[in-house]
């Protein structure tokens, strides 16, 4: 199967008068329909590798491939395209915005990329609202939520533009082990069921345990790579 | 395109909702900077046109007298104009004085689109009375055209300019001037002039008195009168034409000036003076109003910086969903101008009261109860409107653009 994303001699260095390495000679690829974990102790650059998948850094060593296409020429309003079109965030602490509802929240990425109207963008996120079991909850704001039918709602909005490739970053870092379950089991769900490819950054066990593929790292590099798979 | 300005606007929106208190405080600032500009400009516009008016309205808009600028070429250079020739020591022909041909040049004044010629002839006659003389410049002129052209009739305090046609050797003088002599309106004084012999003339009419220059020393006759007075049958040496529109005078004087070479004056040349004093009270007053918007565009610097500190983690949240930086840009800058829009809507209610409080005001000016001159043209308020956009998509331009250049990774490194 095609990798959505692929990184070859991926690295980022931060200038300076001592250059500080965050990750360094990252070779892995990304599928779709498949879950995977990256794991590693703090500050091993997990977190660095997941913003420069995610488009939101730019590399400064190797290339990154994005559905076969060569990302790192790309403008800074290029690559915030592609984020909008393709790519869907869940962060440890949901960055809802607080003056939004749920509802309005999902909506955002919907009515930033413009291809529904508002009728059409409020009936899609009604729909994933529901299927994040959040029924009923659509007109309350962030404040109103507990934390995890914030993150559910986080989740919805990544879903808005239908994105090939769904990136956490400690997605249930902040959750109870019942509403990480629930996080956990939405995230398996979207790439076993509905065939994305999901990358998670995690400390957490129990996702590592049930993903398709763990990539462990260590000081910047990526140490080992486990596939599950049948087949692997 | 405009779905999603509309989409970010109402993101703005939003913000500015959930800090009530620094936007109105804000707003207080641009509505107060708006509506002190509206008052004050009222004032001053308002003063400046009364006087201009009263400038533009106390002769006619242009006067074309027998002067020239400079002295009409001699014969000798006009016809070898071309010529290797220099000339000197001419002996120069004692000309008669008076405009040639004036018939032509009211011709061409009239066929200007709502001008009006009036023909005239000026000069120094004097009055006696008894043992007592007064100098006296009379004015010959047509009295229907006169009344369409100058205010003259409204100096009147008794009679008519029209009088003058009724009554054989009728004429109009000051107040003053019949006092000093002691006369009234139907006595009969001598006229007379170096070069003529006295002759009767009616008291028609009087002007008012406080018109200094009409009610000491002038006169008003009719043109033929004057003309037989003064001993220069058929001869006019000034005439004043009044034009639709008074601030086309400039362009109408220059162009008759240069095809009849008569000096031909426009009221903006006669009143240079004061209209340069006005352009400085103009940049008097439009310093300090800046200076009143500047500081209300401080307010609404304060508020968007605090909004762009604030929204930090928004604004990375934003970014990694897909928003550019011009889109988080265009957010900030939004509110800032809308921050604008309801300070300049308070403010120009605002201004309309205040000048509806100065408008009401009377004021005694020698005797009689006078009104502030106020502009209330819709010229002031979007000048108010626009300076105030102007200010606050400024101010909120500098914060925008610290947001737009927030880098996600940062706030979120951070924030993890």
């Amino acid at each position: 199967m095609s990798a959505i994303l692929e990184a070859r001699g991926l690295g980022r260095t931060l200038p300076g008068e001592r250059p500080v390495v965050l990750v360094h000679d990252i070779d892995l690829t990304i599928e779709p329909g498949c879950f995977t974990a990256i794991v590693g102790p703090s500050g091993c650059g997990k977190s660095s590798l997941l913003y420069l998948l995610g488009l939101l850094d730019r590399p400064t060593a190797g290339e990154l491939l994005f559905e076969g296409h060569e990302m790192s020429g790309l403008s800074g309003d290029e690559r915030a395209q592609v984020r909008l079109e393709h790519l869907g965030f869940v962060f440890q602490f949901h960055f809802l915005l607080p003056e939004f509802s749920a509802l309005e929240n999902v909506m955002l990425p919907m009515r930033r990329l413009g291809r529904l109207d508002i009728d059409e963008a409020e009936a899609r996120a009604r729909a994933l609202l529901a299927e994040m079991a959040l029924d009923g909850k659509e007109g309350k704001t962030p404040d109103k939520l507990s934390g995890g039918e914030r993150q559910r709602v986080a989740i919805a909005r990544a879903l808005a533009n239908d994105p090939a490739l769904i990136l956490g970053d400690e997605p249930t870092g902040n959750l109870d082990s019942h509403n990480s379950a629930r996080v956990v089991e939405s995230l398996l769900s979207l790439a076993h069921d509905q065939g994305r490819a999901v990358a998670c950054v995690t400390h957490d066990l129990a996702i590592a345990e049930q993903a398709d593929v763990r990539i462990e790292m260590l000081d910047g590099r990526i140490e080992k790579i486990v596939d599950r798979r049948v087949g692997a | 395109m405009i779905g999603r300005f509309l989409f970010l606007v109402s993101i703005a929106l939003r913000h500015l909702a959930r800090r009530r208190r620094q936007t109105v405080v804000a707003v207080s600032g641009v509505a107060v900077g708006v509506g002190f500009f509206l008052a004050v400009s009222a004032l001053m516009v308002g003063s400046q046109n009364d006087f201009i008016d009263q400038l533009i309205e106390s002769a006619p808009h242009i006067i074309v007298s027998d002067e020239l600028r400079s002295p009409s070429p001699q014969p000798g250079t006009r016809v070898f104009g071309q010529g290797a020739v220099e000339l000197h020591g001419y002996k120069v022909r004692t000309e008669v004085r008076g405009i040639k041909d004036w018939s032509a040049i009211v011709a061409a004044a009239d066929a200007i689109p709502g001008a009006l010629a009036s023909p005239s002839l000026t000069g120094g006659v004097t009055l006696r009375l008894g043992g007592h003389e007064e100098a006296l410049a009379v004015v010959g002129i047509e009295p229907e055209i006169e009344t369409q052209i100058s205010t003259i009739e409204d100096q009147l305090r008794v009679g008519h300019l029209r009088d003058l046609e009724k009554v054989q050797g009728g004429i109009i003088i000051g107040e003053e001037l019949a006092s000093r002599l002691g006369v009234k309106v139907g006595d009969i004084v001598a006229a007379s002039t170096s070069t003529s012999k006295a002759r009767s003339m009616r008291i028609v009419g009087l002007f008012k008195k406080g018109r200094a220059q009409l009610s000491s020393n002038s006169g008003y006759v009719l043109l033929r009168e004057a003309q037989s007075l003064l001993g220069r049958p058929f001869i006019i040496n000034r005439i004043g034409i009044h034009l639709a529109d008074p601030y086309a005078a400039e362009r109408a004087a220059a162009r008759l000036e240069r095809r009849f070479g008569y000096k031909a004056e426009s009221w903006q040349e006669r009143s240079s003076e004061f209209l340069s004093l006005l352009v400085t009270r103009n940049v008097i007053m439009y310093s300090v109003v800046s200076a009143i918007l500047l500081v209300a565009s401080f307010g609404i610097y304060t508020v968007v910086s605090n909004s762009v500190s604030d929204k930090q983690r928004d604004i990375a949240i934003m970014r990694s969903i897909g928003f550019s930086e011009r889109d988080l840009q265009l957010v900030f800058v939004v509110e800032g101008i809308v921050l604008a829009a309801i300070g300049v809507v308070v403010g120009w209610m605002l201004g309309y009261v205040l000048m509806e409080i100065l408008g009401s005001l009377r004021f005694p000016i020698a005797g009689e109860e006078e009104t502030i001159p106020l502009d209330r043209s819709a010229r002031q308020y979007a000048i108010a409107a626009a300076a105030s956009f102007l200010a606050g998509a400024v101010a909120a331009w500098l914060p925008a653009r610290k947001a737009a250049r927030v880098d996600p990774v940062d706030i979120l490194r951070g924030a993890v």
